[in-house]
């Protein structure tokens, strides 16, 4: 036992004192919180819109209903022909010119936009939707509709999703949030571990190139070895994982307050102003219907903690799973070029799981797809991930969790049993047949 | 110290080791022999519990082979390595501690080893950094570090200049001397016959000859000799004493191989030749472990 603790200091030690893995766990956090930053940052300005003046020249006598400015497009009628607008768009304080040629209301055609830059799609769509707003209510004017009814018609639908928890409690939903972190911790999974088995294979390999697997063997029992070997890359990566929430959540809080301080005058004089202008009703459903305020909010839902505590039980329980498998695969082999055949094999269940996952589970995370996917350990520890943010009963939860535990027991001894042949096998080249013909040789 | 007795060994194919059995007497140095493929290497992976023998068995001091003699056996493998991005002191602590030393213990012998084979700047190195021979030494102390009772060496000296291997072999002979028992394979036989006291021959899985390096030449032996002389002797005459194998004349100086005939004597050629010429040399060819070698390894052929 003494022997596989120090294996185990070894690999974690060398391996975290490595440059690469500094550098990695620092950077990585900042690149995170720069995303979420950004993220933020855009949805502010969205809020705030970038508004367009649009010059609206009006050749059409039949479209007398007029295009009703919003925050993000405000239409001026101007009494000019075009080609005059067209020549003194760069003097005025026009975006764009809307050009409303003579057309049927039934067949509009002809209609152009025109600006010193290219309009944006999202500018594209609104004011194709102004138009046709416009068309149709003058239409619906022409059909003998009083503008009172008009107005009648306008209905604004806003669904309020609340998910009804197990004590009967109405919870927000989270749709918007439990897909981000679903499709954040599925990912993150996958990528922990095809990264951390691909380490795994990699130092196997590495001790056999060295010819120093020999002296290792005359010392400790191949299966310390390896198990050695895959606790110490494990504690590796809980410990850039960690680091990561840590300095995430760290570097996250420092901006966030340096950001508040930077604008907190700033945001209270443009309340104020807002609330003169009586508008406030319509700020605070904007910023309601931002993705930031959702995600926001129903994070607050969310069990963070209990996500990040099955986060790592999952990611232990899929490496072991995996990690094993990747052992056996670089005992079998000389160097890293002749590993592509095996790799394959153990590769497909993850990517199938990973890909699946982030669909299928997505979509719909109380299916018999999800149930499967989170139950089989070869996808589990994805899928799982996964269907977490949703809400999953405690007993698939325990269920999946027995079946990873037995699951990696087996594929441990059955990569140990290939692992303890193949690592003194040297200049052969090993077919799968020749592994499990490994597998089944008595000690 | 050592018995193994009537080991087996059988891969997929091919059967490595073929019924073997032999015994290393306590402070000897022992020389495993064979040609490439013989089955040394598979053998020397079951004593030292790399492997173990599909039948027979390995008895060390008495007892049978077990997890507790790990640490009393020391191996250098032929296919050496170290971990390249480790430093040398940590790496060689590492081993030993492996092997079952303290800390303390070993930091203090690693020391000690360093010290005596002028290592000590190496500690902060890494292995990348180091030549090929340095690196052997690095091994050599990993070996021996923890004053395993039998030391097993598969081609100790390769990878040496003339004077790492000079030291390395008076390092041999001295822990030697202070009780340490010997496994030592190699090809060159020279080496073999200056350390080693006796040996077996491994051909094709099997056992093909061992004893002691002394009696095995006794037994080569086959009454042949040098002689060179000055002066004329008529060498195509008949001779009911010895056969000549081998003449070259330069200078006026003869020499001959000859072999005597059963129950000749060297006297009965020096009376022959005596009162003729003029005798300068007279030696008896005793075989080499090569020759012997050579000869037991190509006559099983």
């Amino acid at each position: 036992m003494n022997k596989i603790l120090l294996i185990i200091r070894r690999e974690y030690l060398s391996r975290v004192k490595k440059k690469s893995f500094i550098v990695m766990t620092l950077i990585t956090p900042m690149i995170i919180a720069g995303f979420y930053g950004m993220m933020i940052y855009f949805s502010i300005q969205g809020i705030k819109g970038s508004s367009n003046k649009i010059a609206v020249v009006n050749n059409n006598k039949t479209l007398t209903e007029k295009l009703v400015s919003s925050k993000n497009a405000t239409y001026t009628y101007v009494n000019k022909s075009l080609p005059q607008m067209k020549a003194e768009l760069a003097k005025t304080s026009y975006d764009y010119v809307l050009y409303l040629p003579e057309f049927s209301l039934d067949a509009p055609s002809g209609i152009q936009l025109l600006g010193t830059k290219q309009a944006g799609l999202s500018l594209n769509s609104r004011v194709t939707d102004d138009i046709g707003n416009a068309i149709r209510n003058q239409k619906l004017k022409e059909s003998g509709l009083a503008q009172k009814d008009l107005d009648n018609l306008k209905s604004s639908v806003d669904i309020d999703m609340k998910k009804i928890g197990e004590t009967g409690r109405e919870e927000d939903s989270s749709a918007g949030a439990s897909t981000i972190i679903a499709y954040v911790g599925g990912i993150l999974m996958f990528m922990f571990i095809l990264m951390y088995g691909i380490q795994v294979m990699r130092g196997v390999i590495e001790e056999k190139t060295n010819r120093i697997i020999e002296v290792m063997i005359s010392s400790v029992k191949p299966f310390q070895l390896m198990m050695g070997k895959i606790i110490g890359i494990a504690l590796v990566g809980l410990t850039q994982f960690i680091l990561w929430i840590v300095l995430t959540g760290i570097i996250s809080t420092a901006a966030v307050k340096i950001y508040a301080d930077k604008n907190g005058i700033t945001q209270t004089s443009v309340s104020a102003a807002l609330q003169r202008q009586n508008k406030d009703k319509m700020i605070k459903e904007a910023t309601d219907k931002s993705p930031i305020g959702n995600i926001q909010k129903s994070l607050a839902n969310l069990d963070v903690t209990k996500i990040i505590t099955l986060f790592m039980f999952f990611f232990l329980g899929g490496y072991l799973f995996y990690s094993a498998l990747y052992a056996a695969i670089g005992s079998a082999v000389d160097s890293e070029t002749e590993t592509q055949q095996f790799m394959f094999p153990v590769m497909m269940p993850l990517l199938l799981g990973y890909t699946l996952s982030l669909s299928v589970v997505t979509n719909d995370p109380y299916g018999n797809i999800a149930f499967w996917l989170s139950i089989i350990p070869f996808t589990s520890p994805i899928a799982m991930m996964v269907r977490l943010p949703y809400g999953v009963p405690d007993w698939q939860l325990a269920l999946s969790m027995a079946l990873l535990i037995l699951g990696f027991i087996g594929t441990v001894w059955v990569a140990s049993r290939i692992y303890r042949v193949g690592i003194l096998m040297y200049g052969k080249k090993t077919s799968l047949k020749e592994m499990i013909k490994w597998f089944t040789y008595k000690n | 110290m050592l018995s193994v007795n009537n080991i087996v060994k059988q891969y997929a194919a091919h059967r490595a080791l073929d019924d073997v059995s032999l015994t290393v007497e306590q402070g000897k140095i022992f020389g495993l022999l064979g040609p490439n493929g013989a089955g040394k290497t598979s053998l020397i992976r079951i004593i030292t519990q790399i492997t173990a023998p599909d039948s027979g068995e390995v008895i060390f001091n008495g007892q049978r082979l077990n997890s507790n003699h790990i640490s009393q056996i020391g191996y250098l493998p032929e296919e050496r390595g170290l971990y390249k991005k480790m430093e040398i002191g940590e790496q060689v602590l590492y081993l030993a501690r492996l092997k079952g030393l303290s800390t303390a213990e070993a930091t203090k012998r690693v020391k000690y080893w360093f010290e005596k084979l002028e290592m000590g700047s190496w500690w902060n190195k890494k292995v990348e950094d180091l030549s090929k021979g340095m690196q052997q030494k690095v091994q050599f102390v990993a070996t021996v570090l923890h004053q395993p009772e039998l030391i097993i060496l598969d081609e100790p000296f390769s990878g040496f200049d003339p004077v790492n291997a000079e030291i390395i072999k008076n390092e041999i002979l001295e822990l030697n001397k202070q009780g340490a028992t010997f496994i030592f394979s190699t090809h060159r036989m020279e080496s073999v016959e200056e350390l080693c006291d006796s040996i077996a021959l491994i051909h094709r899985s099997r056992k093909i000859l061992d004893g002691a390096v002394e009696d095995i030449k006794e037994q080569y032996r086959n009454n042949t000799y040098w002689v060179e002389y000055e002066g004329d002797y008529n060498t195509e005459l008949p001779s009911a004493i010895f056969d000549i194998l081998y003449k070259d004349t330069k200078k006026g100086k003869t020499t001959l191989k000859v072999q005597l005939k059963e129950g000749q004597t060297s006297n009965q050629l020096l009376s022959v030749l005596l009162p003729v010429v003029n005798i300068q040399r007279l030696d008896e060819v005793i075989p080499t472990m090569n020759d012997i070698f050579i000869d037991k390894v190509k006559t099983k052929d």
